[in-house]
């Protein structure tokens, strides 16, 4: 067997699972740690990865572009226009029920989707953005991927350490008593909805950097990369199967549903041919059941969320 | 569920993964990514027939190299670019292949050529990416298509109705890379040639209803409606609605609407006024050997982007004999075996080809899509038929200029 | 455009797409209304009733004589689909459900793939070309649509005001510890419910497929302008869900004249999202979750 071969894809795959784990990690904020049930994560995924495309790549032709603008810029604006675009939705949205908040984002998400895909002028439409820089990508192959994943592990790193420093904070703490009992922390006088509205921010700030991270790993984005399918509900299985409420389940997560979803593939590629093709339809099937089974099984995730004091009671 | 369950369930499958496929020194294997799910998932299945019939052929022919057997390995691209990517580094690494047919969606063919195969110097044919932005890809010269871009098809299509006396129409586009590509470029061209485009609006798919923007464009007072779509997906809904309501006589497609399974669920009788463009290749001998082939493989000969997947597998496979399984030469041999001048070798040839090959001589493969003479950014132009519904399936009456 | 035209391509489609919304909309809110949480795998149960009736259908059966089958199998399969992954969450959070019905709904799907395949079908091959009643232009299978559509609204009111079990499920929509104290069965209901809604399901996914076409995404793709539906008419209320799926069924029809035609999937949204902002109990006052 290959060693180098498999390694590469090992890196490859370390890859895909750093950019799922930053939007793993935006939900964990939202969900685990605040209660904000987000099913519209392509949404700020698709917003971070357009405006560092937009901004970063070379010119075309009936598409706003062609500013050339350095990485850095590209990816603090995929964050900051993410958490732009968050900021609205959160002020008129978290007020529902988490019921209607998930209909919401996911009617929102599928609203970005659309206007991705018709305005022409701004996003290239079905077209797509390309021409996009990938640091290190005059590299040759495989140290070129070892590059990018260094970027992406640190970045992944220093989101991990920064919120994992929120949440021990008293802030962290807040967030978790407004989750657990949002009557009893306003009639202390926390300031609910604006804490609610931060984190709802905060997370989608994630969520856009995640994007920016994946345009340029491809030097491209097209809008089929904000099916609903791959950037949302993956994610929350991620989520869930990693425990929601601790970061390094959420990254953990990330790290298993994405493995099974990879290396399962290897697998019905074994299977005559009749049947292959048969096999890919039932890899949804399998997400879907492993969902069950970890609601069935283990609905706190492989790493639940820590408790310092009271037992979890969610 | 424990940590070591888990540990161990995904050891298990890395570790499976890393035995799983025995391989024969003198085998080698071609990575087919095809859209197996997603929005164009309808047409995949016969794409990766096609494929896999040149294969076969060239299996049953005589071998690749010195009488090694070509293996297909097949992935699932989604056509979104994170399966894509996914698919195709693990064809790259893991199975080692040196060529790619495939993915058959454009934003898949740009992901995967810039982050896999570009990098790993992985020969890529699509089959179906029409999008001009391939066009535009740093690509080192390794990455193809047998179909050309929407670019051209549009264009000629214009200029057939044109010519067919055919002054004003109405345009039904679906919103993605393929019929979009394919209305922009037949609007101008048509509005070029002193057309008139009495409507003109892209829809997406999915919905239950199209009969208001249909009955929205049908007032534009064009008597022809021009629906870039697929006939195996929304173009159907189109079509179908379109009939029932009246809304117009006359209705024309590009080769995403010349679909079998369209012609069995409206009825040919109702399709009198339905003509179809599809890419065709001058030899229309190799169409007809495809055509016999795919049938008796009890495929469906009018099948969307079947020729071109044929094509782009037997090209592939005629590459590599060529550079002798030399993964740096097979650009270069990609080009030698595709372009004139050369013995011309036709669908289905492999015997002849690998024969010659190994004389040294030069071929110069004629397919069933096109002739597929490349230029230098790897695109094809094109030559169309325009076809009318005849029995079950279709038939061509003309030419396109 | 004179206006029969746009009565007859801009409002009749409008109508009989409402209708079916208004189908599975019923269901959507019966879930809310009785079970509280919001059922993601009600479009894919949709797209299995319509499959089914389709097997049906291949086996030689006419298509309506098809759909009570449909609709009898599909409430078998919500009975079983909540027993064996609903049922067990009942004391947990109710996200913890909708959860579950996510994955629910990717098994579904997935399995009218591995079965059925991946491309279009229809019930019946050939077009149908309309009748005119007073210059109204209607076809058959959408006359039976609107017929049915009647049909079952009467007939679920009158049962949810008259009947027992209609008013024990009401009970329990109300209050459900009320309702066990004054001696219902919950479980019992819950069970009723379900084959109820899998019924509805199989009725609004046929009814999609005889007057369009059948893929695996069908049920899918009308998810959410159903719920959007439920919410708009008010949580709860059956005639809350009828109207609201006349609603945003014409409203997408009509969209067109106001947005580019590929918005026309955004109608639903913006109407949910504007419902839910200015008047979040529904045009009919409903409940607010």
């Amino acid at each position: 067997m290959d060693l180098l071969g498999l390694a590469n894809y090992a890196v490859f795959m370390a890859i895909l699972i750093g950019i799922y784990a930053l939007l793993a990690l935006g939900l964990n904020i939202q969900w685990g740690f605040t209660g904000l049930f987000n099913a519209g994560i392509a949404g700020f995924f698709a917003v971070g990865a357009y405006t560092s495309a937009i901004l970063t790549s070379l010119p075309a032709t009936g598409r706003l572009g062609g500013y050339e603008l350095p990485l850095v810029v590209g990816w603090l604006a995929a964050m900051a226009a993410a958490a732009l675009i968050a900021w609205p939705i959160g002020k008129i949205c978290l007020r529902f029920r988490s019921d209607y908040l998930a209909i919401a984002t996911i009617g929102i998400a599928e609203i970005i989707r659309l206007v991705i895909r018709t305005e022409g002028w701004l996003t290239g439409g079905v077209r797509g953005v390309t021409g996009v820089p990938r640091p290190f990508g005059e590299l040759d192959y495989m140290p070129s991927q070892i590059a990018y994943l260094a970027i992406v592990a640190t970045l992944v790193l220093i989101a991990y350490l920064l919120v994992e420093r929120q949440v021990k904070a008293p802030w962290g703490r807040m967030m978790r008593a407004i989750r657990d009992n949002e009557l009893a922390a306003a009639a202390m006088g926390k300031q609910v909805e604006a804490r609610r509205l931060q984190a709802f921010v905060f997370g989608s700030a994630l969520m856009g950097l995640a994007g920016a991270l994946f345009v340029h790993f491809n030097r491209s984005i097209t809008p089929e990369a904000i099916d609903p399918m791959i950037a949302t509900f993956l994610i929350w299985i991620m989520l869930i199967l990693g425990g929601s409420g601790n970061n390094r389940g959420a990254i953990l997560g990330a790290a298993v549903i994405w493995i099974i979803w990879s290396v399962s593939e290897l697998l019905t590629d074994r299977l005559p041919t009749e049947v292959a093709v048969q096999a890919k339809y039932a890899r949804v099937f399998i997400i879907g059941l492993t969902l069950q089974l970890v609601l069935r099984f283990r609905p706190e995730g492989i790493l639940p969320e820590r408790q310092a004091g009271s037992p979890p009671h969610r | 569920m424990k940590k070591r369950t888990v540990a161990a369930v995904v050891g298990a499958m890395l570790g499976a993964a890393v035995v799983a496929a025995p391989a024969h020194a003198q085998d080698v294997k071609l990575g087919l990514m095809a859209a197996i799910s997603g929005p164009i998932a309808a047409l995949a299945p016969p794409m990766a027939a096609a494929s896999k019939l040149a294969v076969a052929h060239v299996n049953e022919q005589g071998g690749i190299l010195k009488g090694g057997k070509l293996e297909v390995v097949l992935g699932d691209s989604a056509c979104n670019p994170q399966n894509a990517t996914d698919v195709a580094t693990k064809a790259v690494n893991i199975d080692r292949v040196i060529a790619v047919v495939g993915p058959a969606c454009s934003g898949a063919v740009l992901a995967s050529a810039n982050s896999v195969t570009i990098p790993a110097g992985v020969l890529m044919i699509t089959p179906s990416g029409t999008s001009p932005e391939i066009t535009k890809l740093k690509d080192k010269d390794l990455v193809y298509r047998t179909l050309p871009s929407d670019d051209y098809q549009g264009r000629a299509l214009a200029r057939t109705l044109k010519a067919r006396g055919i002054a004003k129409v109405a345009v039904a586009y679906l919103n993605n890379d393929y019929g979009k590509g394919l209305a922009e470029s037949f609007k101008s061209e048509f509005e070029a040639n002193g057309g008139t485009i009495a409507g003109y609006s892209g829809h997406e798919e999915g919905k239950a209803s199209y009969r208001s923007e249909l009955a929205t464009l049908a007032r534009g007072g064009a008597d022809t409606l021009v629906i870039f779509d697929y006939g195996d997906g929304t173009g159907l809904s189109i079509l179908r609605q379109s009939l029932e309501n009246n809304f117009f006589k006359t209705f024309v497609g590009a080769d995403g609407m010349k679909s079998e399974g369209l012609v069995k669920a409206i009825g040919a009788a109702n399709l009198g006024g339905f003509f179809v463009s599809a890419p065709v290749g001058e030899a229309s001998a190799s169409l007809d050997n495809f055509n016999k082939a795919f049938k008796a493989a009890g495929e469906n000969i009018d099948a969307v982007f079947a020729t071109t997947s044929y094509d782009a597998a037997f090209l592939a496979a005629l590459a590599i004999e060529k550079a002798g399984g030399d993964k740096t030469k097979l650009a270069e041999s990609l080009r030698a075996v595709a372009s004139a001048p050369g013995e011309p070798i036709l669908a289905g040839e492999w015997a002849k080809a690998k024969k010659l090959i190994a004389e040294g001589k030069d071929i110069d493969y004629k397919g069933a899509g096109g002739d597929h003479e490349f230029d230098a950014a790897g695109d094809v132009p094109g030559n169309y038929a325009f076809f009318k519904v005849s029995g079950t399936g279709y038939e061509s009456i003309a030419d396109m200029k | 455009m004179s206006f029969m035209d746009f009565l007859n391509f801009h409002i009749v489609p409008g109508v009989v797409l409402g209708s079916i919304y208004a189908v599975g909309a019923i269901g959507i809110t019966l879930v809310f209304g009785i079970l509280r949480f919001s059922h993601f795998a009600h479009g894919d149960m949709a797209t299995l009733g319509a499959f089914v009736a389709l097997a049906l259908v291949t086996a030689g059966l006419t298509p309506w004589a098809a759909l009570p089958i449909a609709m009898a199998a599909v409430a078998v399969v919500a009975i079983v689909v909540d027993k064996l992954f609903y049922d067990y969450l009942k004391a947990r959070p109710k996200i913890m459900t909708v959860m579950a019905s996510l994955g629910v709904a990717l098994m579904l799907r997935a399995v009218v793939q591995v079965v059925f395949g991946v491309d279009p079908r229809t019930y019946a091959s050939g077009i149908v070309r309309p009748d005119e009643y007073f210059g109204i232009l209607l076809r058959d299978r959408e006359l039976y649509t609107l017929a049915a559509v009647v049909a079952i609204v009467i007939g679920l009111t009158l049962f949810l005001r008259h009947s027992r079990w209609g008013k024990a499920m009401r009970a329990m929509s109300d209050n459900p510890d009320l309702a066990r104290l004054s001696g219902v069965d919950n479980r019992k209901v819950t069970m009723l419910t379900w084959a109820i809604v899998g019924a509805l399901c199989a009725a609004s996914g046929f009814m999609l497929g005889i007057n369009n076409e059948l893929h695996s995404m069908m049920g899918w793709q009308v998810l959410l302008p159903m719920f959007a539906a439920a919410i708009l008419g008010g949580v709860g209320r059956v005639e809350g869900a009828v109207l609201g799926g006349l609603v945003v069924g014409i409203a997408e029809e009509l969209s067109i004249f106001i947005l580019p035609a590929q918005y026309k999937a955004a109608t639903a949204f913006a109407l949910l999202l504007l419902i839910l902002l200015v008047r979040p109990r529904g045009l009919l006052n409903g409940k607010v979750l």
